[in-house]
């Protein structure tokens, strides 16, 4: 516990000194089990997919007493095989609200059905809501949707190519693919129903990944640029560059998280929210997902692009741990000028912390010392 | 950037989200609801088979007229692509919905029987007045075609050279048609009508006299009746059973400038169901018989009368007809548009239709919105667990955003007819997380800056412009993430991206604007120098 906290202060002061890359393998299997469960789940049992993609008929009837033997009834009174009908009780805080799905049904069966679950429930014919969904439509839609898709992929591969870099470009489009399996083979690992608001749950899971790798990868950038005259491995960088921005990704994805998990918590108390919830569900592992991808998928894997690059190629295999660790942050947080920087380590690998703190101190105040406002003198 | 400048930058952008959340309050703009939020029918209609594009946006205007017609509010007709998506809020009979809007509409060419415009006064003892206007209609040679007819010679200014007459058109225009008959006086008008073969007159109300002794159809739509119909002007005709329908014509209408005025030119198909079809109808017309006493032959779309022009040529030999009178170039482009559309009308197929009970509306309205609240109330408690007092910035500036948000919202609700559905609350609250991050990324910036011995100001002032940087890179993402799913998809994901986008628009405004101008005039106010800030302790500078 006492460990926890002390971490936890670390984390809370940037001084977390984690060697994400030496122990990137760890990452890889963890992800690499859960993407072959969830693609062996897709495979063998594939997503439920909803009556907006395969076309259908639901109804959804205040349900009172109503139970499955009813509904069953109500179908075969009109001719519907009920073997293959859906019945689901959605409850909520108020009443409970029976949901039905069949296959595609022509109009008069749709309303004959309605009228007659709407006599069953003893209520008003039009608090039977009825939603039908042409097959084609369903296909339509979900063939836009990867058109979306594609061309969003080279849209972003080309703005992060040129923001940051290309091999930057394809490290990202892979973690975000990694957080979309993860997510996509959750739902059918689960048998959740995917809706059209699954779809828009995955869309966002793709935005969130990637806004979270770009945040990380911005950082790695940056640092690149700071440590381009200390000579390190590139495996340095990055450590480094995930240590600074481990707090800050942690807090995102808490103060992201939050909301969703609010709305999945109210929406499993709410009526008419079982979309919601799922939506929820997917919402939250997807962002869950994206923030350990990039972490601890984006980077290493950025790392095995990367290390064998010219710049990096002498120093491959030298990482920093720990100690050293702290004081490369030291440089790269400050971008001391390299002269001042050399000082400085040496100074930290006899003295510890406290040499630094000064030697950091003294260097730093005097860099900060603003000039005298000659404005005022006026 | 001198304090000054910040304070105008922070003061305008408060300023400005004030007067626009006031202005719309105001002006009750309030954020208009989804079909999912509030219950109603939607329904989603996809053309079946062969269509034209330019028939599709006449399609949308009949739906349009329709839905019109039975007062629905606020109902939201859209077209994406070539799918139409139909959202009636508070219309609760899916079935009265699909019968308005699933009907196909159809051009159909009726004879005129007799016209004129319904006294909208009874008690006047002066008739209102018929005014004709001639239009006119020539036969001329279709440039394209290789037809025999083609060689029969439609030479124009020939003895087939045809004339119409279409009412309601202004007097004016008599003029500048030759050969045209003067205007006729409101007294000879309704005698004109009164010989024709019925004993009433248009100048007593039509509506109430004329149906049972012209032995009008009920239902005015039914092709197959004589019925009384309208056109645009409020003039009134009455139509025998349709004689043919728009598919005799060929999809080619183009509005055309002919001997210095604007007419439409239109095609006709060849064979039984086509040229035929119409030369039958026409010579029943130009011979004035019992079936076409006017000789005017009237266009009709879903029960408007959209022209009537009077046939002045028996035989239409060239393959082409043409609509000549005094129409604006607008008007001339309208009936070419109606004209395609009539030749190949578009027939819709329901791909979907639903209606949402009024209670799960409201539920899923009130579950979104708690989750939303008790998400913020979270997100803040970590924040200020997390940054202590800074966190106060967070919260302002998400007011900030929320009231900025609102007013953009209920802005387009209004002028646009932009509905919040659930997709797009679902856009809205992942947003919440995006746009706190804006603040994290900055505020761990800070926190770097400040425990390598940095004073606070110039740590807040580097720390923007690194922090600046990763937050527009990655909104960015989420703006591009959102356009591309505007422009390639339809339905409840469009929703959804349209809120992401406007988010992602607003954090980079409040960042730059709010965020940046609050924190760094907080961080060179000299009360704070050498506080503890975020949990960490700062450096007092020497020299300040």
């Amino acid at each position: 516990m006492g460990k926890l906290f002390a971490g936890f202060g670390r984390l809370y002061r940037g001084e977390t000194t984690f060697d994400f890359i030496g122990r990137r393998i760890i990452g890889f299997v963890i992800s690499l089990v859960i993407l072959v469960a969830g693609a062996g789940s897709l495979l063998i049992q594939g997503l439920e997919l909803g009556i907006d993609f395969r076309g259908g008929v639901a109804w959804e009837v205040p349900a009172g007493s109503l139970t499955d033997q009813d509904a069953r009834n109500v179908l075969e009174a009109n001719n519907i095989e009920s073997s293959n009908a859906k019945i689901q009780f959605l409850t909520g805080s108020a009443l409970q609200i029976m949901r039905v799905q069949v296959g595609d049904q022509p109009e008069e069966v749709r309303l004959s059905v309605q009228k007659a679950f709407a006599d069953l429930a003893k209520v008003e014919t039009q608090e039977v809501s009825v939603a039908s969904v042409s097959s084609s439509w369903g296909r339509s839609i979900t063939e836009k949707a990867i058109r979306a898709l594609f061309v969003f992929f080279i849209v972003v591969s080309l703005y992060i190519s040129w923001r940051l870099e290309w091999k930057m470009a394809i490290t990202a489009i892979v973690a975000m693919a990694h957080d979309v399996l993860i997510s996509v083979g959750l739902y059918s690992l689960f048998g959740f129903e995917v809706t059209p608001a699954t779809v828009v749950a995955f869309l966002t899971i793709l935005g969130y990944s990637l806004y979270d790798t770009v945040v990380v990868f911005d950082r790695v950038q940056e640092n690149a640029k700071k440590f381009a005259a200390s000579r390190q491995s590139f495996a340095n960088i990055a450590n480094v560059s995930t240590n600074e921005v481990l707090a800050r990704s942690l807090n995102t994805t808490l103060s992201s998280a939050l909301p969703v998990v609010s709305l999945l918590v109210i929406g499993s108390f709410t009526l008419g929210a079982k979309s919601l919830e799922e939506f929820a569900v997917a919402l939250l592992v997807g962002m869950l997902a994206g923030t350990y991808s990039s972490i601890f998928v984006a980077v290493p894997l950025l790392d095995l692009l990367k290390r064998d690059e010219q710049k990096y190629k002498p120093f491959r295999g030298q990482v920093a741990k720990g100690q050293a660790m702290s004081e490369l942050m030291g440089l790269g947080a400050n971008s001391i000028p390299s002269f001042v920087a050399s000082d400085t380590d040496g100074a930290v690998t006899i003295g510890g912390e406290v040499a630094t703190n000064n030697s950091q101190k003294r260097v730093t105040s005097v860099l900060t010392h603003p000039p005298r406002p000659r404005k005022k003198r006026r | 950037m001198n304090k000054r400048r910040h304070i105008i930058s922070l003061s305008v952008l408060i300023v400005l989200v004030i007067g626009s959340l006031i202005a719309n309050l105001v002006a009750g703009n309030t954020p208009a609801l989804g079909l999912d939020l509030q219950g109603g029918a939607s329904v989603t209609l996809q053309p079946d088979g062969e269509f034209d594009p330019a028939g599709l946006d006449v399609a949308v205007e009949i739906i349009r007229a329709r839905v019109d017609s039975i007062g629905v509010a606020e109902p939201e007709i859209i077209l994406q692509g070539s799918t139409v998506i139909v959202n009636l809020p508070g219309v609760k009979d899916q079935q009265q919905a699909l019968d308005i809007i699933g009907r196909t509409g159809e051009l159909l060419l009726r004879p005129v029987l007799q016209s004129g415009r319904l006294n909208e006064n009874p008690d006047t003892t002066v008739p209102a007045g018929v005014t004709t206007i001639p239009t006119s209609v020539t036969t001329v040679p279709e440039p394209t075609s290789d037809s025999v007819e083609d060689g029969a010679g439609i030479v124009s200014g020939g003895p087939g050279s045809v004339r119409f007459f279409s009412k309601g058109r202004t007097i004016s225009s008599a003029t500048t048609v030759p050969n045209s008959p003067t205007t006729v006086d409101p007294a000879t008008s309704s005698t004109q009508v009164a010989t024709s073969d019925t004993s009433i007159a248009v100048s007593t109300d039509a509506t109430q006299v004329a149906a049972p002794t012209l032995g009008l159809g009920d239902d005015p739509n039914d092709p197959t009746q004589t019925a009384l119909l309208l056109d645009k002007q409020g003039i009134a005709y009455v139509v025998g059973p349709a004689g043919a329908s728009g598919k005799v014509f060929k999809n080619d209408a183009r509005a055309d400038v002919q001997t210095g005025q604007w007419a439409v030119v239109v095609g006709l198909r060849s064979g039984p169901d086509g040229d035929q079809l119409w030369n039958k109808l026409a010579a029943a017309c130009f011979n004035k018989t019992a079936q076409c006493p006017t000789g005017q032959l009237a266009m009709v779309l879903d029960g408007t009368v959209i022209s009537a022009p009077t046939v002045n040529e028996p035989e239409f030999t060239g393959g082409t007809v043409q609509i000549s009178g005094s129409f604006t170039p607008q008007e001339a482009r309208d009936l070419a548009k109606i004209l395609e559309f009539g030749a190949v009308p578009v027939r819709f197929g329901v791909s979907q239709a639903q209606t949402v009970s009024a209670t799960l509306g409201s539920d899923s309205l009130r579950a979104a919105l708690i989750s939303g609240l008790v998400g913020i109330l979270l997100v803040s408690l970590l924040l200020f667990a997390y940054y202590r007092l800074m966190a106060i910035f967070v919260l302002v500036g998400m007011s900030v955003s929320i009231a900025f948000l609102w007013s953009v919202i209920s802005l387009l609700s209004r002028t646009n007819g932009l509905a919040l559905s659930l997709s797009g609350i679902a856009g809205i609250i992942v947003s919440i997380g995006i746009a706190v991050d804006s603040y994290i990324v900055f505020f761990e910036r800070i926190k770097d800056e400040i425990r390598f011995g940095k004073t606070l100001k110039n740590s807040a002032l580097r720390s923007f412009e690194s922090a600046w940087r990763t937050i527009v890179a990655a909104d960015t993402v989420s703006f591009i993430a959102a356009i591309v799913l505007w422009y390639l998809t339809v339905g409840s994901v469009r929703g959804f991206a349209f809120f992401l986008g406007i988010s992602a628009l607003t954090d980079i405004l409040i960042t730059y604007f709010f965020t940046r101008s609050a924190v760094l005039l907080f961080a060179r106010s000299k009360r704070v120098q050498g506080r503890k800030i975020l949990g960490i302790q700062t450096v007092k500078p020497e020299v300040m």
